[in-house]
């Protein structure tokens, strides 16, 4: 009783601040303490967000950054890990050597390649989904080799004991071994690419979110713009709560005692998903990857036949389009 | 496994880490001439470094990059001198008011600044001050969070070995809990003068005439390829030289931190 | 008493390490000089059933030598025999268990004990059988389903010789596998080892730091020395068995072999020279030689 007594009042203290904040947002603007023009009343941003939803704008565009964010972290995923296991255990010589290029090349700013991007690709979806995929292959690949040069060796050696096979060694202990650490990785390219997603999207797309903000603010659409960036960012926490709590569930059985499960008890709490549910997620995955794919194309062929609106969005916000 | 040690084991590759560089450059400079894609879109080190010059020379490079570090810098400076304070006081304080408090900034600090570019830009217009304030909002909170963890981690005994000996609060702050907290601020400096460089670059590219990354985007619309490869070149070694110069501070300044850790481990 | 004594014949020996040295290059060392013998001139021969124990400092190479028994590493010089065949890299007829425990983290109990018998593609159904009787063995019935997380460190180490024996090796090769835990669960550990030694019969080597364990376990101690690691004397353990369950520790034959351990652990030179297949006496003082 205590407990959950405990735990209702540190909730509750810890979204009054956020309570307190939307009060303020709503009151404010009404009260023309802030200009309104500039900043409608929070009960504005939900109805006009309301409509958005409705008319299935905000899905469509929610759809198309979802999947490029998806798609672009997959790729990365998929380049990046098996690189990292090779890197970091087969050819740690060859990682030696090329580690300042690496480093080197992780640190370029993906903004100022975004172009580089664009140009080679194109302006279509390939773009983004590789401009996303270079942003998370370089965390997913450094802490892929990390991880798994990190594995208790205590581990390793008692499997080579057995006379393991090498194959066998990094599937069925490495791999395992290394996997909290690699997923860090992932979460870390998550939020990285979320970061850079809205602003190509920006510079040049016509569909996505990070494009349902700016052209909002060009069609000087307010209310708009708040329920674009609100929702960029709601979606942005969901995604890392997301991500974390799959990240505790992994770590939590790998740590002794290092899991927080909260009221529920200790022992017997941290089960590793069984591979019913690994395989259902991953072939939710794919499905989306699919479908996703297929609808996101719809949408681009669609938005390609409205020529003003695809020209309007190179031009520079407040710019002269033909810059 | 046994005495083997995996990172010390291959003498002769480290040896080419050096070289690598060279390689690279090596390639990069000879990719191009095979023509083709690579020659359209890549443009050689030789012709990098040429444009580079002209640059120089014209009065542009110049031009851009105050422009660019103005922007960055005065956001950036901003940003401290409001955060730091403020960090001090949340991070000093009443327990339940943190508790208040701290979802709320944690909320904001998430928001991705991208999507309140245009905003700003409609609040402040197109001019210099919308993007100061979003280098201003970009590296308040990396600051601010840094400062508020150095203040709470201020070794108590510290504190209290202080008050012992009868300190007042402006000498406990400036004496014992400023100096304690400073290898965690200047950690948030470092990290918040990265950042502000880096998203400067896209605010530029974004909604600017002038600027790094202005010049970057424009070279990309009349597909100049050197000139957009030289002002990313030029990009890079400005951001690597900013983490540099931010390091070698940090370490002067509070390099007693990384010590007494090695003492305690 | 203590002796060292021969008494091994031929047809039942079961481990036969000959002439086992270990040299390491470095770049540079203290003095100067490019090599490191870790260990030299190691000469052994091991019954088969029988428990010998390992005792010296640390650093002496004690744990190099049970790498080159498990193939782990190959020697610098000499080789190792099992049941007269050289070996020549890891295999499953030896098990290996190290201090703290080299669980799976993310396998449960039954899981990790069934580890080995995958390597040995042992086909499912027989599995859970073998993985039950051994589970059973070592104590732990009732907590097949649990992770390594949720048990005590003494459980830990269960599951670990539980994993080791699974898959039925020859050889049991343990590298301090009692460090880790708190004093009275060893005590309890070292019983449940001789109780499991008993009912298995496998032949075991077992490192340790710990004078009185080696003496407590073992039918021989080898007693090591290091800078080079080699053999300084082995001393055979003449106390009765069964000693698990018994208040064996406290007795005064007890005392003796320990005592006659620890003085040849101290920097003090053999007095006695014997001959003999198995003993190689160290007479230069190694300044490190002491617990």
């Amino acid at each position: 009783m205590s407990v959950t007594g405990e735990s209702l009042r540190r909730f509750l203290l810890r979204w009054s601040g956020v309570a307190v904040f939307l009060a303020a947002w709503e009151v404010a603007p009404r009260l023309d303490w802030i200009d309104p023009y500039f900043v409608p009343p929070f009960s504005t941003v939900l109805r006009e967000a309301g409509v958005m939803f409705r008319d299935g704008t905000l899905g469509m565009h929610l759809v198309v950054s979802l999947w490029r964010a998806v798609a672009g972290l997959l790729t990365a995923i998929l380049i990046g890990m098996p690189v990292g296991f090779l890197l970091g255990r087969r050819l740690v010589g060859v990682e030696q050597a090329l580690r300042p290029i690496l480093t080197v090349l992780s640190q370029v700013n993906p903004f100022s390649l975004l172009p580089v991007f664009l140009l080679f690709f194109g302006i279509g979806e390939t773009a983004k989904v590789a401009v996303v995929s270079w942003v998370s292959l370089w965390p997913v690949m450094s802490f892929t080799i990390t991880a798994t040069r990190n594995v208790d060796p205590a581990q390793i050696r008692t499997a080579l004991s057995m006379g393991i096979s090498r194959l066998d060694l990094y599937c069925k202990v490495v791999l395992p071994a290394a996997l909290p650490t690699i997923f860090t990785g992932m979460r870390v390219g998550a939020g990285l690419t979320f970061l850079i997603l809205v602003a190509a999207e920006m510079l040049g797309s016509s569909a996505g979110l990070g494009y349902l903000v700016h052209n909002s603010a060009m069609n000087y659409l307010i209310p708009r713009i708040y329920a674009g960036a609100t929702f960029i960012v709601v979606l942005g926490f969901l995604l890392n709560r997301l991500l974390l709590h799959v990240e505790r569930r992994l770590s939590g059985v790998w740590e002794a005692g290092a899991f927080v499960t909260g009221p529920a008890g200790p022992a017997g709490a941290a089960r590793l998903p069984g591979p019913a549910v690994s395989v259902a997620a991953l072939g939710a995955v794919l499905i989306f990857i699919v479908f996703g794919g297929l609808e996101v194309s719809r949408i681009n062929r669609e938005a390609a036949s409205y020529p003003s609106e695809a020209l309007k969005h190179f031009g520079h916000i407040g710019q002269p389009v033909d810059r | 496994m046994g005495g083997t040690n995996k990172e010390s084991g291959h003498p002769a590759w480290r040896h080419l880490n050096k070289l690598s560089i060279v390689l690279f450059l090596v390639i990069w400079e000879l990719a191009p001439r095979a023509g083709g894609l690579l020659e359209t879109f890549i443009a050689p080190p030789s012709l990098v470094l040429k444009t580079l010059v002209e640059f120089y020379k014209s009065g542009e490079l110049a031009g851009h990059t105050a422009v660019s570090f103005f922007r960055a810098g005065a956001g950036f400076v901003v940003a401290a001198l409001i955060s730091i304070p403020m960090g001090f006081l949340l991070g000093g304080g009443y327990r339940p008011f943190e508790r208040v408090v701290n979802p709320v900034l944690g909320f904001l600090g998430q928001v991705n600044p991208f999507s309140l570019f245009p905003l700003f830009i409609i609040f402040f217009g197109i001019g210099e001050v919308s993007k100061v304030a979003m280098i201003f909002w970009v590296s308040f909170w990396p600051i601010l969070f840094s400062t508020m963890t150095g203040m709470k981690g201020a070794d108590p005994t510290l504190v209290r070995s202080a008050r012992s000996m009868g300190a007042g609060v402006f000498t406990l702050f400036f004496k014992v809990i400023l100096p304690a907290s400073s290898p965690a601020i200047f950690s948030g400096l470092k990290m918040g003068a990265g950042t502000a460089f880096f998203m400067l670059i896209a605010a530029e590219m974004i909604g600017a005439s002038r600027g790094l990354g202005w010049l970057v985007w424009n070279s990309q619309i009349n597909f100049q390829m050197p000139r957009l490869f030289a002002a990313t070149v030029l990009i890079s070694l400005l951001g690597l030289s900013i983490n540099g110069l931010f390091g070698v501070l940090e370490r002067k300044l509070t390099g007693w931190h990384r010590k007494s850790l090695d003492g305690v481990r | 008493m203590a002796t060292h004594g021969d008494g091994t014949h031929k047809e039942d020996l079961k481990i036969v390490l000959k002439d086992i040295g270990q040299v390491y290059h470095l770049k540079k060392s203290a003095d100067g000089s490019r090599e490191f013998q870790a260990l030299k001139d190691i000469n052994l021969q091991v019954r088969a059933g029988e428990f010998v124990a390992l005792v010296g400092p640390s650093g002496c190479g004690k744990s190099t030598l049970l790498d080159i028994l498990a193939g782990l590493t190959r020697p610098s010089s000499g080789a190792v025999y099992i049941d007269g065949k050289e070996i020549t890299g890891p295999a499953l007829d030896r098990g290996i268990v190290l201090q703290g425990y080299a669980l799976f983290p993310w396998r449960t109990v039954r899981r990790n004990v069934e580890f080995g018998l995958e390597i040995k593609k042992v086909p499912k159904s027989e599995r859970r059988g073998i993985s039950d009787h051994f589970i059973r063995l070592v104590g732990l019935e009732g907590f097949e389903e649990h992770y390594p997380h949720e048990l005590s460190g003494g459980m830990k180490q269960r599951v670990a010789i539980a994993r080791a024996l699974a898959y039925d090796p020859e050889v049991l090769l343990m590298d301090e596998p009692f460090a880790a835990v708190d004093a009275q669960t060893r005590e309890t550990l070292q019983d449940e080892l001789l109780r499991i030694w008993d009912e298995t019969k496998k032949t075991i080597i077992f490192v340790t730091h710990s004078i009185d364990e080696a003496v407590f376990l073992a039918d021989r101690v080898a007693i090591f020395s290091s800078n080079p690691g080699t053999f300084r004397e082995i001393v055979e353990v003449d106390l009765p068995r069964p000693r698990h369950n018994s208040d064996i520790r406290s007795s005064a034959e007890f005392g003796w072999v320990r005592h006659r351990i620890w003085e040849l652990l101290q920097s003090r030179p053999s007095q006695e020279c014997r001959e003999g297949g198995n003993i190689v006496v160290k007479d230069a003082i190694s300044p490190s030689a002491t617990i």
